[in-house]
């Protein structure tokens, strides 16, 4: 029992920072956690390039199965793709850390090494596939872009889906301020987001049916 | 951190500061809410009725205020220049009741009617009651009692919905049991802000000295009341009796009562802004309270409709593009849902709320649970509170627009 009923609000207000605090302090370990998710997920990303990387290399060196590297390069784009959405929904859910954005950074970079690679194989294997690279607006986007990405985001899914192992999808952030990918925005003269740049050559800002894109894709 | 989440994070830090207090004042309390002292003395008492065309409620008042289980010295009706019948009927009924007395007047309001009665009034306590309330028959004798205190200026008692079978009014039974009970457990820190219309009883020589009624406020019940703070009088609430009164049974009409109770509260801010975190009750709590209240609505109304205006924008754009190349409108991923930690605070200040509900109807269960479902409890929680904001921007521009007419 309080017996000065006027400190009640006192103890109202101490009440209410303990659980605020608590809550804040837990909701900072809920999203610590989702970042540290996230770089597990990028360090496995990161070693499955590496590997990659090293095939492709390979193949100048010793004769490796061009089949083979293709099917596990399809791979690797899909499971980059999936991190890619699963990032995005932890990035919106995230509040208080930070550190996701620079994660997300990351990702961008390896994306990028990715698609480079890409290019290497399809060039050394002579494959027919297709490099479908989403480049799209991170930082405060208009309501005009946000509606146009989830919709390009939905789309590419759809393709995925009709085409298989025929696209890799490789969604990056342009507006990341990341040097290596300013430099190949600027290459492709890529100057309004969202886009999708298909096998380094067309790009498609505004679609009116899907025959505007597949018909690159045949 | 963006500004929406901090947005967020301080309206969930004023609503459970305020559920705190609410919820420390009743563990404080609880045995003793229903307790009213016993009168050490008999007090004279003289009811004032204003009524403005009242001819359909006014014989039921005054039948039920003679029914009385107090002596009362005199019934005042101040008719305020009324164009219906009601002259006629208290005329009729001067005959029946001897102490029944009839002050007729052009039509100037509910503050001025109250203080021509204040000035002919002979009780040492003024009970002011409503035209279209009924008093309960014990109500009397258990708001005496308060005035065995010298420094209690006012005491009241619980409304209850006469008419409660529409949908409107069982929120309206929700709504006035909740207001009971927070209004009992603000008077355990003096904090009650108003003494409402139905039945209030008022300390004439306390009535007296802060000069009467606002004329010019269109809620001169709560305007007394803070005067009444201001001049360092207590106020007190009885939970264990009540008046029953009428209340809107169509939303225009809610509407119209609401937002005439904003424009007084908002009269109210601006006459008494100058107290504004002085040291007294009306400075540290009652106005804060009240401006918060003002912000909070402006604020979370401005962002509610930022935040639905952009969101249908975004779908309408989305679905356009969605549907003119047949791409599908909801994937797996959209039905994976990641909660952030402010939607687990929310849940939390849900509950509590909750609780707080469920609390006040197990408490006052008598007046709210008769006719209530958990249908119309919740929808009094998630939708009728909503309202609220609304109702308060559509007062502020009200206020505005009224008060350059007056000047």
């Amino acid at each position: 029992m309080i017996k000065k009923q006027k400190y009640i609000f006192l103890y109202a207000l101490l009440l209410t920072f303990i659980v605020f605090n608590i809550g804040i302090f837990m909701g900072y370990m809920l999203e610590s956690s989702r970042v540290s998710k996230i770089n597990t997920m990028y360090l496995d990303a990161e070693m499955e390039l590496l590997d990659q990387m090293t095939q492709k290399d390979a193949l100048n060196v010793v004769n490796l199965d061009c089949d083979l590297l293709v099917e596990e390069n399809v791979k690797f784009a899909d499971r980059i793709f999936e991190e890619a959405l699963l990032i995005q929904k932890y990035e919106e859910a995230n509040k208080i850390d930070g550190d996701i954005k620079f994660q997300h950074k990351r990702f961008d970079l390896l994306r990028t090494l990715f698609w480079m690679n890409s290019i290497s194989i399809k060039q050394k294997c002579d494959s027919s596939y297709h490099n479908l690279v989403y480049f799209y607006k991170y930082n405060n986007p208009t309501i005009e872009q946000e509606s146009k990405q989830k919709f390009f985001s939905n789309l590419l899914k759809e393709l995925k889906d009709k085409w298989g192992n025929a696209i890799m999808l490789i969604p990056i952030a342009a507006d990341n301020d990341i040097p290596s990918i300013n430099l190949l925005t600027q290459k492709y003269g890529i100057d309004k987001l969202p886009v999708i740049l298909i096998d380094e050559k067309t790009k498609i800002t505004d679609i009116e049916n899907l025959d505007d894109i597949e018909k690159y894709l045949v | 951190m963006e500004i929406l989440p901090i947005i967020y994070l301080g309206y969930m830090f004023i609503s459970f500061y305020f559920l705190s207090v609410f919820l420390f004042l009743f563990f404080n309390n609880r045995k003793r809410l229903f307790d009213y002292p016993k009168p050490k003395k008999q007090y004279s008492i003289s009811v004032l009725v204003p009524a403005w065309n009242e001819e359909k409620t006014i014989e039921e008042t005054i039948d039920h205020i003679f029914r009385i289980d107090y002596p009362i010295k005199e019934l005042i009706v101040l008719n305020d220049g009324s164009t219906d019948k009601t002259k006629e009927i208290v005329e009729r009924l001067l005959k029946k009741y001897p102490k029944l007395k009839l002050i007729n007047k052009k039509n100037s309001g509910k503050g001025d009617s109250l203080n021509a009665g204040l000035k002919v009034a002979k009780g040492e306590l003024v009970v002011v009651v409503d035209a279209d309330s009924y008093p309960d028959k014990e109500s009397f004798k258990k708001l005496v009692g308060f005035f065995d205190d010298e420094k209690v200026g006012a005491a009241t008692c619980v409304f209850v919905p006469r008419n409660r079978n529409k949908f409107i009014e069982k929120m309206q039974v929700i709504e006035y049991n909740i207001i009971a009970f927070t209004r009992k457990l603000l008077g355990y820190v003096d904090a009650i802000y108003v003494t409402p219309g139905p039945l209030a009883m008022y300390r004439k020589t306390a009535l007296n000295k802060i000069g009467g009624f606002d004329t010019k406020n269109m809620t001169e019940d709560i305007e007394i009341t803070w005067r009444l703070i201001q001049a360092g009088y207590k106020r007190k609430m009885c939970l264990s009796t009540n008046a029953t009164t009428t209340v809107p049974d169509n939303l225009k009409a809610w509407y119209i009562q609401r937002r005439r109770w904003n424009v007084g509260g908002l009269q109210c801010m601006a006459k008494y802004k100058k107290t504004f975190l002085k040291k007294n009750m009306l400075g540290m709590f009652v106005l804060p309270f009240f401006i918060l209240q003002l912000f909070l609505g402006v604020l979370g109304l401005g962002v509610f409709l930022y935040l639905i205006v952009t969101r249908i924008l975004s779908n309408y754009i989305f679905v356009k593009y969605s549907v003119s190349v047949g791409v599908p409108l909801i994937t797996m991923e959209d039905l994976y849902i990641t909660p952030s930690f402010l939607n687990y605070l929310g849940i939390v200040l849900f509950i509590t709320g909750m609780i707080f509900t469920f609390l006040v109807f197990s408490i006052m269960k008598e007046t709210v649970l008769k006719k209530q479902n958990i249908f119309n409890i919740l929808f009094y929680s998630v939708v009728y509170l909503m309202a609220y904001p609304v109702i308060m921007i559509s007062s502020v521009y009200n206020y505005f627009k009224r008060d350059k007419k007056w000047r």
